[in-house]
């Protein structure tokens, strides 16, 4: 890869080229007068939206709340995958027992289980919070089983060679040899509940958040808050997954470079 | 992992209380292979004197690398005796080391982090581990390599880190499964030269499986050529050489002829794989 070695101001550059000019040929749109400038808010007006939210606290509330919501999910949703993904990856009976139970419970959509969830706990946070623990679920317990379970026996071996405890074991060679997939499953686990917790909030509205205001700005025709709560989403999103993938660079250090 | 230890009743062979004496009488394996048990080791007999170096050549299948298992404890589940200075060899234990062919250092592991493991479970104090691993690593030449990932290591060095990760316990007893096959020539000459130099400072015991005849005896004081299917004994051929020794040796080159006619000749009647007969 060439764009690897160019100096990073010039990566920046470029990867800012595209989003710059969508942004361009939407100006263009908002200000070409016709039925076009009612679909596309100008960026002025965006501009403004964006002062506004700022300026009331509701920016920083919306994004606070969501990012709570999700990161709730990735502990304790991503927790209890991992837990039971290392679980399920060691005991085969285990497997045998649970497998089948989650391989078909996950085939229902996250958003299949909000009529059940509605009538048990009602349609307020708890079922929010009970989605987006879900979404983070599935993907870190898959992961952390594959991991864990495809451990190789070579190495296991050197574990018995030198006497190795089974707490030993699991601390010294199965978790950091299952640590790529488990961390692939982290990576999966933290846009699932970033896209669950706002999935939630546009459906039930409650509780505040970038979704609840997505919707509330539709109800009030608000092209520009809608504009400017998008892309205030895609920016936080893709700002905690580059912090992500800085963390699992750090973690996976040994690993070679073209891994 | 419980080590377990069960006295001799009855004096062995070479039961002497010396370090690193093995002794195997008797010995039989067979797996279980599509539902049929296949022998892949018969009638092992063999005497190791402590501080021996011994070296196993033979025709890949001939259960070699199945020996050293067996005899590190990996595998058990065999019939007659294997004992390590009187005790029978049951489980793995830290009297046993072994060098694979492929390096099986730890990737997530520095190189000192890979040989100070091998502690973990010895009485060797804490507070003087650093130091050990410390003189392991320049007993087999890495130092200043100390914090580098085996993947930023080659692959003489990285065996080299293996051979001191299963020095660094003092073992009785240390097996060696065809450790420099994957070198290339010029890496494995210099490796033979330096395992050699480990050995006469250890001067602990050793076994080394190779395919290389002339690796065979330029390392071992004895040479032990072993037949196929099922995997046996057919000579045990004595170098009497000092070490440290001379690659041009003409005794060398003798007996490398001899052992290479040996491997090489047409296999005799009973040496034939026989498959097994199936009525139709």
């Amino acid at each position: 890869m060439s764009a690897a070695s160019s100096p990073k101001s010039v990566r920046i550059a470029v990867g800012l080229l595209a989003p710059v000019l969508l942004l361009a040929w939407w100006q263009l749109q908002a200000t070409a007068g016709d039925a076009r400038s009612l679909a596309f808010a100008p960026l002025g007006s965006v501009g403004a939206a964006f002062v506004e939210q700022v300026e009331s606290g509701a920016l920083v509330f919306d994004a606070v709340a969501t990012l709570s919501r999700s990161l709730f999910g990735l502990i304790i949703g991503g927790g209890i995958g991992i837990a039971l993904g290392v679980a399920t990856g060691l005991s085969r009976p285990l497997d045998r027992l649970l497998g089948p139970l989650l391989h078909g419970v996950r085939q229902v959509p996250l958003m299949g289980w909000l009529p059940l969830l509605g009538l048990w706990i009602g349609a307020g946070e708890g079922s929010q919070l009970v989605i987006v623990c879900l979404s983070a679920f599935f993907p870190a317990m898959l992961n952390t089983h594959a991991g864990v379970a495809n451990v190789e026996t070579r190495l296991l071996e050197v574990g018995r060679i030198y006497g190795f405890t089974p707490l030993q074991r699991f601390r010294r060679i199965l978790l950091p040899a299952a640590m790529p997939m488990i961390l692939t499953g982290l990576t999966q686990a933290l846009a699932f509940t970033w896209i669950a917790a706002i999935g939630t909030e546009i459906l039930l509205g409650t509780g505040g958040g970038l979704g609840v205001t997505l919707q509330n700005a539709q109800m009030q025709q608000r092209m520009d808050l809608i504009l400017v709560t998008i892309l205030v989403t895609a920016v936080i999103g893709f700002a905690v997954n580059q912090l992500f993938l800085a963390l699992r660079h750090h973690l996976l250090r040994w690993q070679p470079k073209s891994l | 992992m419980s080590v377990h230890v069960r006295p001799t009743a009855a004096p062995q062979n070479i039961a002497q209380p010396g370090r690193g004496a093995l002794t195997i009488s008797g010995m039989r394996k067979s797996y279980a292979i599509n539902g049929e048990q296949r022998l892949v080791l018969d009638g092992i007999d063999l005497a190791v004197r402590p501080g021996e170096f011994v070296s196993i050549v033979g025709a890949s299948g001939c259960g070699k690398s199945t020996l050293l298992r067996l005899i590190v404890g990996l595998e058990d589940d065999y019939a007659g005796e294997i004992r390590l200075d009187g005790e029978r060899v049951v489980t793995t234990s830290l009297d046993r080391g072994i060098v694979f062919q492929d390096h099986r250092l730890f990737p997530w592991m520095t190189l000192e982090e890979n040989i100070e493991l091998a502690l973990l479970n010895t009485n060797v104090p804490k507070t003087r581990r650093a130091q050990i691993v410390a003189e392991h690593i320049a007993l087999v030449n890495l130092t200043g390599f100390e914090k580098a990932y085996p993947h930023q290591l080659s692959g003489g060095m990285a065996q080299r880190a293996a051979i001191a990760r299963a020095l660094v316990t003092e073992p009785k007893l240390l097996l060696l499964d065809e450790p420099l096959g994957a070198l290339d020539a010029l890496t494995r000459v210099h490796v033979q030269a330096e395992l050699q130099r480990i050995w006469m400072a250890q001067r602990s015991t050793m076994i080394m499986v190779t395919h290389d005849v002339e690796e065979a005896l330029y390392l071992g004081d004895r040479v032990i050529v072993m037949a196929p299917n099922p995997g046996r004994i057919r000579r045990i051929v004595d170098v009497d050489l000092p070490h440290p020794r001379d690659r041009a040796s003409p005794l060398l080159h003798r007996l490398k002829d001899e052992i290479l006619a040996e491997l090489t000749a047409a296999p005799s009647e009973a040496n034939l794989v026989r498959f097994p007969v199936r009525e139709s």
